[in-house]
């Protein structure tokens, strides 16, 4: 199954965004908590591209989710200011400062976090979780 | 997000229902704020109706947290839901925290005073 959203960067599409991922998942056989957690992980990095990328300016954001049995695929596409969140350092924790912990999240939650720097006007982030095996 | 303030004694309650994220953290971070400003000595954040947080949510605790802290004020946030501890765990800031399972263990740690 793939969906593709267009979405306007603004804090207000997280949530209608989440209920679609939510149900995507739900369909697809994710356990809740781990649902969730993909949830909280596209959600961060949905949040970066708002208040990093686009800085509160206007600005178009695609997300495309690919679900297959055996994963999950987000991919988050932008042209704000170039970024490249893959090479942000890890935080030390417990972080006793409000802040920095949006990417600590993706990275621990999703299996690779991907940066595609070919195209020089997008900013291209893949996101890719696989299922536990039982 | 809905947020109905309250007080039992001198403690200040918040309790927050709904999705806590980077479009309704500032409301949270306002309110929280009113109360570190006047140096409300007892905070209590209510969370059993949060059923979603994400890091915006985690960073106006943090800093409601420190602010609290300088005055020498206390903040217990209480009824954490699973998925909501589960993102305190990931941040391993459920040890820094004061966290009870309940509303009431929260005001009996705080002590309410008329």
């Amino acid at each position: 199954m793939e969906k593709r959203f267009e979405l306007n960067a603004s804090s207000e599409v997280l949530s209608p965004l989440r209920k679609e991922l939510r149900q995507m998942l739900s369909q697809t056989g994710w356990e809740k908590k781990t649902t969730e957690e993909i949830l909280l992980a596209a959600d961060e990095a949905l949040t970066n591209i708002i208040r990093h990328a686009y800085q509160g300016k206007p600005g178009k954001i695609a997300v495309s989710v690919i679900t297959a049995d055996d994963k999950i695929e987000i991919v988050l596409e932008d042209r704000g200011i170039k970024f490249d969140p893959t090479q942000v350092p890890s935080p030390e924790l417990p972080r006793h400062k409000p802040g920095g912990l949006g990417i600590h999240f993706i990275r621990t939650i999703m299996d690779q976090m991907i940066y595609d720097d070919q195209d020089p006007e997008v900013n291209r982030l893949r996101l890719i979780k696989h299922k536990a095996k039982i | 997000m809905k947020i109905q303030s309250t007080n039992q004694g001198d403690i200040n309650i918040l309790e927050l229902s709904g999705e806590l994220d980077y479009h309704s953290s500032p409301e949270l971070r306002e309110k929280l704020t009113e109360l570190t400003l006047k140096q409300a000595p007892k905070i209590l954040v209510n969370l059993g109706g949060v059923d979603y947080m994400d890091s915006s949510g985690i960073a106006t605790f943090v800093e409601a947290f420190q602010k609290a802290k300088r005055y020498q004020g206390r903040l217990i946030l209480a009824a954490l839901t699973p998925t909501v501890r589960g993102v305190f765990e990931i941040a391993k800031l459920d040890s820094i925290f004061e966290i009870t399972s309940t509303v009431a263990d929260a005001v009996k740690s705080l002590g309410a005073k008329a």
